[in-house]
């Protein structure tokens, strides 16, 4: 009877904007009751507030899935998946081949302009040759080119590697497609001495201590010193041979390992040189022909 | 107005929220659409009811967003979204006056005004258990209460856009609410003479 009465008195009490601003203080009072007043019953409630809004979500959850169905439904070894993923492998091998294509390119384009800036106006013919095999039956190690006559290239056409290193001569008549070069470490080559860290320009390039390197064991040269000019090692050996032609003079052969003393001659020396560069190992060379006019006999 | 359809409406609409409303969602920001439903009750309701409106509304987006604690328990506090809805619809009741109240796109700009300021005191509650009681950590930690009023606007911003199209249609269904629409009668010269 008294909560009746309670009751009563305070709905008469509470409503309009009383009822409002009373709703507004508990809640105020329970935003800021500490968790351990609100844990052992909040829960509860929320649960059973969540009871009717479970099939409604439910429904929602399956609208949802039919719209945008979900991940885990991505089945991976699906074979429509599986060719994808291959189709996927081979579209990036292709792309990664054009890209090691571009860049092979850029490298050839980027020594043929080398070459053509050190040859100034000269009427010196480029073309970009492909190493094709070994001659396997011949001592000097002869290389076989993929140009040839069709190409413009003659016997004694110069063989360049990496822009401005000496690779070798071409030594037959080419056939239309093909010539033999012989490589420069298998040709004795009349060079000078440069330091490595360069020459000043009012030095007198007479005073450079000059040599004639003949291949050696080893893979390198070997040249004798008579002088008594100072050499270190670590200089770079330049061509200086007439019988190669303008193009070749001054193209890098290699760089000084050692300097030894001349056992047989006192006072004199042996420098050893190993070349910058092999042809064996290169896949792509640049051959160097001189017009007709200009070539000259060795 | 029949408080049996608002329940239904707010249940409805807390249910896609957290269904249906991830496929709205973008990046971070999920729309809501609880505060459309609760702006359509405002801007038709009689104005006596618009905070008890409010603050069911309210708690019921308390009860339904949980806290998870340290100990992998869930709590559940009652307040930060009830009273942040109460203040959101103490603004959102005077825009009836001044917006075209069934325009759904003057109900986008409430429902945004309403989200915007509801967060604030979600966040502002929120902050103050933190200062002052120290026992539970909300539910944006470690970010700053800053970050997530910044979220929360482009909850609101998000909300607004959904509320469009949901309150043009809540206004289809104007009818089953069963808001009154007597006009006050006021006596003139035309009454009198009739």
């Amino acid at each position: 009877m008294n909560a009746t009465r309670l009751f009563q008195f305070i709905s008469a009490r509470l409503s309009g904007r009383r009822l409002d601003w009373t709703l507004v203080g508990i809640a105020l009072l329970l935003a800021v009751l500490p968790a351990r007043f609100l844990a052992p019953w909040t829960s509860d409630v929320a649960r059973i507030v969540s009871v009717p809004i479970v099939p409604l979500m439910h429904l929602g959850m399956a609208t949802r899935d039919a719209i945008r169905p979900p991940r885990e439904a991505f089945d991976h070894r699906a074979p429509e998946v599986i060719a994808l993923e291959m189709q996927a492998e081979a579209a990036r091998t292709l792309f990664e081949q054009s890209r090691l294509r571009v860049e092979a390119l850029e490298r050839e384009v980027s020594s043929l302009k080398g070459i053509r800036s050190q040859l100034g106006s000269s009427a010196v013919q480029l073309e970009t040759a492909t190493v094709v095999g070994i001659d396997p039956t011949r001592r000097e190690g002869l290389v076989r080119i993929n140009v040839g006559a069709r190409h413009g290239v003659h016997r004694d056409s110069v063989v360049i590697l990496g822009g401005d290193i000496f690779g070798g001569l071409v030594v037959n008549d080419p056939t239309e497609f093909v010539s033999i070069v012989r490589p420069a470490l298998k040709c004795t080559l009349s060079v000078r001495l440069y330091p490595a860290e360069g020459v000043d320009p009012a030095r007198d390039p007479k005073l450079l201590q000059g040599t004639v390197l003949k291949p050696s064991e080893g893979g390198v040269w070997t040249g004798d010193i008579a002088s008594e000019l100072a050499i270190r090692e670590g200089e770079i050996a330049r061509l200086t041979d007439e019988r190669y032609g303008s193009v070749a003079k001054g193209l890098r052969v290699g760089r000084v390992r050692r300097i030894l003393p001349n056992e047989q001659v006192p006072g004199a020396r042996i420098v050893e040189v190993e070349p910058f560069a092999l042809l064996v190992d290169e896949s792509t060379v640049i051959v160097a022909m001189e017009p007709p006019e200009k070539r000259q006999e060795p | 107005m029949r408080w049996s359809i608002y329940i239904l409406a707010c249940l409805v609409a807390v249910a896609a929220d957290a269904s249906i409303g991830g496929i709205l969602k973008i990046g971070s920001v999920q729309p809501r659409f609880l505060p459309s439903v609760v702006v359509f009750a405002l801007f038709a309701a009689p104005r006596i009811h618009a905070m008890r409106l409010a603050l069911l509304a309210g708690v019921l987006a308390d009860l339904l967003s949980p806290v998870v604690r340290v100990d992998g328990t869930q709590l559940v506090v009652i307040g930060p979204w009830t009273l942040g809805f109460a203040l959101g619809a103490l603004a959102a009741v005077p825009l009836r006056s001044l917006l075209y109240h069934r325009n759904p796109i003057s109900g986008g700009f409430a429902v945004m005004v309403f989200s915007l300021l509801a967060s604030v005191v979600f966040v502002a509650i929120w902050m103050i258990r933190l200062l002052i009681l120290r026992d539970e950590l909300p539910s944006w930690w470690p970010g700053t209460g800053a970050s997530e009023v910044w979220q929360q606007g482009k909850v609101a911003l998000a909300s607004a856009v959904v509320g469009i199209p949901t309150i043009w249609f809540l206004d289809k269904t104007r009818v089953v609410w069963g808001f009154s629409t007597a006009k006050r009668v006021v006596p003139g010269a035309a009454r009198e003479l009739a």
